[in-house]
């Protein structure tokens, strides 16, 4: 593919790294670039930069700030008592869209996996655990993914919290709302079912 | 009423550029020399009823030579005078397209189990091996089986198979000094709760299926006292505690040894094993039995008569037995049969019943 010229080819590679982006993507985006505006290359550079240098792990919940705590973390009509554990960063912004969660969040780094190498110590659960003594709290809500792995993460942090006096919640899994029950995946179905509860 | 299929229409399918085939309820027989291409009808019309194929795992395989995707449609008669249209479309590297009435289905899992309306019982000669053949062969029989009537089996059958493969790897990490054993009673854990989930499955279904399978062997073999017998690696009331046991073994070997993954279960005629004991003939009648207590437990579970697609199943039966599979498949809601040799049928009930020639790939 060594057709075209050097700087041209470097930003194929570079942007052929990035997730979803095959060699195909990474070369329509590259020409889109070249044949664009030089201020909005700038800015697209120059946004790059910014969030490597500005942004890093929030030093309580390791979500993601500019500041040295988070805008979460640091407001105060949040319900300190609470946590929930999340896998990723990207992970708080759905839950912040219910408007039903009032307390603090703790992003874990992933979920446990041995297949790719990834222990308890490549995850912040030490940093939970001591967040738990340190902060008093009374329940952590974990909301890792709902499958093997996050399943996994989720049965392994309430084993290391069970000594502590805190309860220790996951999220239900069941039906998407407003839709028809005909149209629920079986599987959704099924684990709604197993998790029926009194009305 | 159960469902039958009406018409097939196969693209790039193995040796097929563009056939369609129209099917009759009740009995219909495929007929042609070796190699023309009566398997692959047979592997086609359970391809398009369930999203994939019984005779390879390596889906490439089953397109036509040279061709980038293969495509198979079915008209299927639902419960008298409905009809519906029901297509998978698979190009490597692609999501399989399945399709009911044009609506895209949920998941392959839904559609295989049920999902498109139709379940198919198949018998390829390679299916000896589920009597003949390692523990692997039985379980995949059972596992299908029970997959093709609840997608949440095939759920938990699949993560548990993904839970065991990460605690085989912590299991090594282990052994190699990699990790710490902190987080292996919480694989082992998940690996409990999976494979719960399947061994509930399967010993709900390994009693009645046992006994219908006796009634199998007695009609096709005579009154021979014949059983399935499941064997446990791990009891299902002691699941975990087996585990547990178990870890400095697994630890050493980096595997895990006990749980429905390493299950079995025996195949009896007499109280003796068939796998290790039975001749060629006995296996071979064995599993046609086994096919049939399968059909008969997706009845009884769906209230619907599966479809029967049995491959050259006739060729080495003595003629008593050919009579009495006729009258079988006859009585079927349908049975797709292939045979090198029409002889094989009574001519009374060949004149009667739709043929179907295969050559070269085509259908004349």
């Amino acid at each position: 593919m060594a057709s075209y010229a050097r700087p041209v080819e470097r930003l194929i590679t570079e942007l052929s790294k990035l997730p979803s982006i095959g060699p195909k993507s990474a070369q329509r985006i590259a020409f889109h670039v070249v044949r664009g505006k030089p201020d909005d290359a700038r800015a697209l550079a120059e946004a790059l930069r910014e969030v490597k240098e500005r942004i890093h792990p929030c030093k309580r919940c390791f979500n993601l700030t500019e500041a040295e705590e988070c805008d979460i973390c640091t407001d105060p009509r949040r319900d300190p008592s609470v946590i929930c554990a999340v896998e990723d960063p990207y992970d708080i912004g759905p839950i912040e869209r219910t408007g039903e969660y009032r307390g603090l969040y703790h992003v874990l780094g992933g979920a446990l996996s041995p297949l790719d190498g990834v222990e308890p110590e490549d995850l912040r659960i030490a940093e939970l655990v001591e967040r738990v003594g340190r902060e008093e709290t009374k329940e952590i809500v974990v909301a890792t993914n709902p499958n093997t792995t996050g399943e996994a993460t989720a049965l392994f942090i309430a084993q290391e919290l069970q000594d502590r006096p805190v309860r220790v919640t996951a999220l239900a899994s069941g039906l998407p709302v407003g839709g028809d029950l005909e149209y629920a995946d079986e599987v959704t179905l099924g684990r709604a079912f197993a998790g029926r509860r009194e009305i | 009423m159960s469902a039958y299929l009406r018409a097939l229409r196969l693209v790039n399918f193995r040796n097929y550029v563009d056939a369609t085939v129209l099917l009759a309820p009740g009995l219909n027989v495929v007929v042609g020399a070796n190699a023309q291409g009566k398997t692959n009808l047979l592997e086609a019309i359970s391809f398009a009823a369930t999203g994939s194929t019984p005779r390879t795992p390596n889906d490439p395989e089953i397109i036509l030579w040279g061709a980038d995707f293969t495509r198979a449609e079915m008209r299927v008669s639902m419960n008298g005078d409905e009809e519906r249209k029901i297509a998978v479309g698979y190009a490597p590297g692609q999501k399989k397209r399945l399709t009911i009435d044009g609506v895209p289905a949920s998941s392959l899992a839904a559609y295989a189990a049920g999902g498109a309306g139709v379940r198919v019982v198949t018998f390829f000669p390679d299916d000896l091996r589920v009597v003949k053949g390692a523990p692997s062969d039985r379980r995949e029989f059972l596992d299908s089986l029970l997959a093709s009537l609840k997608p949440t089996y095939a759920r938990a059958a699949a993560e548990y198979a993904r839970a065991v493969q990460q605690r085989n790897q912590l299991l090594r990490r282990i052994r190699d000094g990699l990790s710490s054993e902190k987080t292996l009673s919480t694989w082992d854990r998940k690996v409990v709760d999976l494979g719960t989930e399947v061994l509930r499955g399967r010993t709900a279904a390994i009693g009645p299926l046992g006994s219908l399978f006796e009634d199998a062997v007695s009609a096709l073999y005579g009154p021979e006292k014949a059983a399935l017998g499941y064997g446990y690696s791990a009891p299902l009331d002691g699941y975990a505690e087996a585990l547990r046991e178990a870890r400095g073994v697994d630890v050493e070997r980096g595997t895990t040894s006990v749980g429905p993954h390493r299950d079995d279960f025996a195949v009896l005629f007499g109280g003796v094993s068939m796998t290790t004991y039975g001749s060629q003939g006995q296996q071979r009648l064995a599993t046609l039995a086994l096919k049939f207590a399968a059909r008969e437990y997706l009845r009884g579970e769906t209230g619907q008569d599966p479809i029967l697609l049995f491959d050259d199943v006739m060729s080495e039966l003595d003629e008593e037995r050919r009579g009495y599979l006729t009258e079988y498949f006859l009585a079927s809601t349908q049975a797709v049969i292939s045979t090198t040799n029409l002889e094989y049928f009574d001519p009374e009930v060949i004149e009667r019943t739709p043929i179907v020639r295969i050559s070269g790939g085509s259908v004349l």
